[in-house]
């Protein structure tokens, strides 16, 4: 019991790791913009697909494919918050239909570039071993959990240490903040898109090797990426890494007691249980007025 | 007075759509992809009375048609009823988990709502996936039997072929059809307005809001579960993967696309958006991506759909005419 | 004794600010009562209470002696509680006569689903030319069949006051009905309400900023200050009282 306990442990920090990606973008553009993106999932499965085309038609070398596929996902978020989400800013309802056809677009765009079927990028990362005790993971694991780890302290250090990092923060309190300190606030909007798809992109390029890349890999990470940043307080950015993380794990040893086709039930439930009984999540301030 | 346009529109399409099966008695093909359009208006028309009048987005839609689907699908097949009394039992279950929905979750605001339904929408479809005893897991249930037809005089009534079943649902939508707009306007209807206008002046008015949308949302979830029961007695089998997100999200584009706050808003999105790419023999992605591209151009620039644009249109075209008829 | 609106020992307290403390008044007859007091006195909280979107922490609110406080807006409304909005609400998608008719409908639930399917008309219709009368009244007839939205700041102000008065209110609460209001328009505003008031006679309360204007407009005025009630009386008399303009001054 005590393996299977450690093994879903590290399986789930794994996916937790995603998870974290994931939320940390979506909790980005809903603090300073007050957008909940539900199109972050096929930039998640871009970002996949981006690094088996670089992988295997540009580079040969997974770490670059990484690297260019971020780039790419950030120029491509940028583009997105100067064309369609800035100018409906505050029209939550419009958002939401921008976002489905989003999805529209990019999941049948990919269908057509490359077909409904899923695609495998075997990297070497994947095929190595790692044996812990009687256990054995593939490299692949934990390299998603390392190079998570630095993404989120290097976002953290920037978010603290940096004036565009300190004025992004400010915006997501107060949207004049950026006004205050002399900062354009659309260059905020624009930094903060981009930021978000270039994680979005990470995690689709990290995941991708490991299961397989298909239109449909980023659906699951959304709504548990949106899961995690509701039940850590929305907007709140350590809520949204233990969100993710706890998310990750409590589905994992889940399947230990229930059978695994009902884990996503759990993470819904208590999903909901928390918009219930705590709507300003774990790390959230309670706000008159806001739920 | 003169005949307003909508109802012009509402009259006409009635009349193609109760002919439809004469004017299209050699096409069976073409009878077949209207009656899965109309299967699909029910529940937007539901989605219509809740985002469109009363203002609040609900993901989770389909879950509620899945169950109004499994119940009538049930009823029918292991219990023998006949199809008024499981229609509308489905329709009284998914009503009743809308209410069961409704009473926690609508004290909710905006995005949390959303949110809600959504999670509550991915329940529901892994309860369908997953209780194979009951609704027989990722199978479904097959062998749906159709509704029993009737003789009246020497004029016999079914509903087994694909015409006969057309004009089933036919009469079945114009049902919901009529009941959405006696809804809409009536004191009733108003009040939704009032609520997604202005909800802290509703309620400064004397509308109990909470109530309001508590009462829209179980109707919105009984409609949406009669248009899942009409999806699987058409399909003839009751499978999860009608009932699954991208369902509820399609429900949202057709509605959006139509024209959400206009009463045949709902038929026009469900028809352009199941029946005009069929028509066209587009490939079903290269359809998805145009009504992407479409939803982007709405969200931007025409807000209110279809509908929308038609009435800014002629009403661009009758201020014409006055500035005209002032200028002679 | 029991007036139309009664305040005992209201409290309420936000984080660690007493926003009201302790505040009673009383209005005893019809007339127009001006609620004013500096910048952080409490009235708006006090408005707030009375409208029902703040519970109180302590004291009660009486409305004809029966217990108003912590009950829900809509059914203070029920009950003949009108009131505006500071920042002005109107239906913008409606028209201008759905917005006075809709003031006037019967919003139980179960007489609106009844509606719904018996289609009667005859509660609409009689209303509609009292809604026509009132539209007439604020110089915006022309617009009746135009959306709200399409109206001055200033005409909306009017529709709003107009569309509270369709329902028949028992007492009218108007929150800085001034503000936002140009200086020209603001006599039009002034005799406007002094001519209602003279059609309905019922209390109206106005939480007003305007000195010149509420002092005009206003029978009896209550000065709140740090949460209490400073003073109560005819405007002539407040105008002159010491600890009123230590108040203002302090």
């Amino acid at each position: 019991m005590a393996t299977a306990i450690f093994e879903q442990l590290i399986n789930g920090t794994m996916m937790g790791s995603i998870y974290v990606l994931m939320a940390l973008g979506m909790v980005l553009i809903y603090g300073v913009m007050h957008v909940l993106n539900f199109a972050h999932g096929v930039l998640f499965m871009t970002g996949g697909y981006l690094t088996h085309l670089f992988f295997f038609n540009l580079t040969g070398s997974y770490p670059l494919a990484i690297v260019l596929s971020i780039l790419t996902l950030a120029l491509i978020g940028v583009v997105l918050e100067g064309v369609i989400f800035r100018p409906l800013r505050d029209n939550l309802r419009m958002q939401i239909v921008a976002s489905v056809g989003l999805i529209l677009i990019i999941q049948n765009g990919v269908i057509q570039l490359w077909g409904p079927r899923a695609l495998q990028m075997r990297t070497s990362s994947v095929s190595s071993l790692v044996k812990v005790g009687q256990l054995s993971f593939t490299m692949q694991h934990f390299v998603i959990i390392a190079v998570v780890v630095s993404a989120v302290t290097a976002l953290y250090l920037f978010l603290t240490f940096t004036r565009l990092g300190t004025a992004m923060r400010a915006t997501s309190q107060h949207p004049e903040a950026a006004i205050v300190v002399g900062i354009n606030p659309n260059r905020i909007y624009a930094l903060t898109f981009m930021i978000a798809c270039a994680l979005a992109g990470l995690g689709g390029a990290l995941l991708g090797p490991l299961f397989l890349i298909f239109p449909q890999m980023g659906d699951a990470p959304m709504l548990k990426a949106l899961s995690a940043i509701v039940i850590g307080g929305m907007g709140s950015i350590p809520g949204a890494i233990v969100g993710g993380f706890g998310i990750g794990v409590v589905e994992s040893l889940s399947t230990l007691v229930i059978p695994s086709d009902y884990r996503d039930t759990i993470v819904f439930a208590i999903l909901i249980l928390m918009l219930l009984l705590r709507p300003w999540g774990l790390f959230g301030v309670r706000v008159r007025g806001e739920h | 007075m003169k005949p307003s346009l909508p109802l012009i529109a509402a009259a006409t399409i009635l009349i193609f759509g109760a002919l439809a099966p004469v004017i299209f008695s050699g096409e069976p093909y073409v009878l077949y992809v209207l009656t899965l359009a109309l299967c699909y208006a029910i529940p937007v028309i539901g989605m219509n009375l809740l985002y469109g009048y009363t203002g609040l987005v609900s993901l989770g839609h389909m879950g509620f048609a899945g169950v109004g689907a499994y119940t009538t699908a049930l009823l029918m097949k292991s219990a023998g009823l006949p199809f008024v009394p499981a229609l509308l039992t489905g329709a009284a279950a998914a009503g009743f988990v809308g209410l069961l929905v409704g009473i926690p979750c609508l004290r909710l605001r905006s995005h949390f709502f959303i949110v809600v339904t959504l999670a509550v929408g991915m329940i529901l479809f892994t309860l369908f996936n997953n209780l194979d005893p009951i609704t027989g897991g990722a199978e479904g249930l097959p062998g749906i039997p159709r509704p029993q037809g009737f003789t009246l005089g020497s004029f016999v009534v079914e509903f087994r072929s694909v015409s006969g079943f057309y004009i089933l649902t036919f009469i079945i939508t114009a049902l919901v059809f009529g009941l959405q707009v006696l809804l809409v306007r009536s004191d009733f209807g108003r009040a939704l307005s009032s609520i997604r206008q202005d909800e802290t002046l509703a309620a400064a008015r004397g509308v109990n809001v909470f109530g309001h949308k508590l009462l829209a949302f179980v109707l919105s979830a009984a409609i949406a579960g009669v248009g899942g029961a009409m999806k699987v007695l058409f399909l003839r089998t009751a499978a999860p993967l009608s009932f699954e997100l991208q369902e509820s999200i399609n429900l949202i584009v057709m509605l959006i696309l139509g024209g959400a706050g206009y009463l045949i808003g709902p038929i026009v999105g469900a028809i352009t958006f199941v029946a005009l790419p069929e028509f066209l023999r587009a490939a079903a992605e290269m359809r998805l991506i145009f009504f992407g591209f479409t939803l982007l151009i709405v969200a931007r620039f025409a807000p209110r759909g279809i509908c929308g644009a038609v009435v800014a249109g002629t009403r661009i075209l009758s201020r014409k005419d006055k500035n005209l008829v002032r200028h002679s | 004794m029991s007036g139309i609106l009664d305040i005992s020992g209201v409290s309420k307290k936000f984080g660690g600010i007493q926003a009201v403390d302790g505040a009673s008044f009383s209005l005893g007859k019809p007339g127009i009562y001006g609620l004013i007091g500096p910048n952080g006195a409490g009235k708006t909280t006090m408005f707030d209470i009375i409208c029902g979107r703040q519970v109180p922490d302590a004291g009660e609110v009486r409305f004809h002696a029966q217990r108003i406080d912590g009950v829900k807006p809509y059914k203070l409304a029920r009950e003949g509680l009108a009131r505006t909005f500071q920042e002005c609400r109107v239906l913008p998608e409606e028209t201008c006569l759905n917005n006075v008719l809709f003031a006037a409908q019967d919003k139980r639930l179960g007489s609106e689903v009844l509606q719904a399917f018996t289609r009667s008309a005859t509660a609409r219709r009689s209303a509609e030319l009292e809604a026509r009368r009132l539209l007439k009244l604020i110089d915006i007839e022309r617009y009746a069949d135009d959306p709200a939205s399409a109206l001055s700041y200033g005409q909306r102000r009017l529709l709003e006051i107009v569309s509270c008065l369709m329902s028949k209110p028992r007492i009218l609460l108007l929150d800085e009905p001034a503000s936002g209001i140009n200086p020209t328009l603001l006599n039009t505003l002034h005799d406007f309400l002094v001519e209602i008031y003279e059609e309905t006679k019922i209390v109206f309360l106005i939480v007003e900023h305007n000195m010149e204007f509420i002092m005009s407009l206003a029978t009896e005025i209550v000065v709140m200050h740090q949460g209490r009630v400073l003073a109560q009386g005819a405007p002539e008399r407040i105008q002159s009282d010491k600890n009123v303009i230590d108040a203002y001054l302090g």
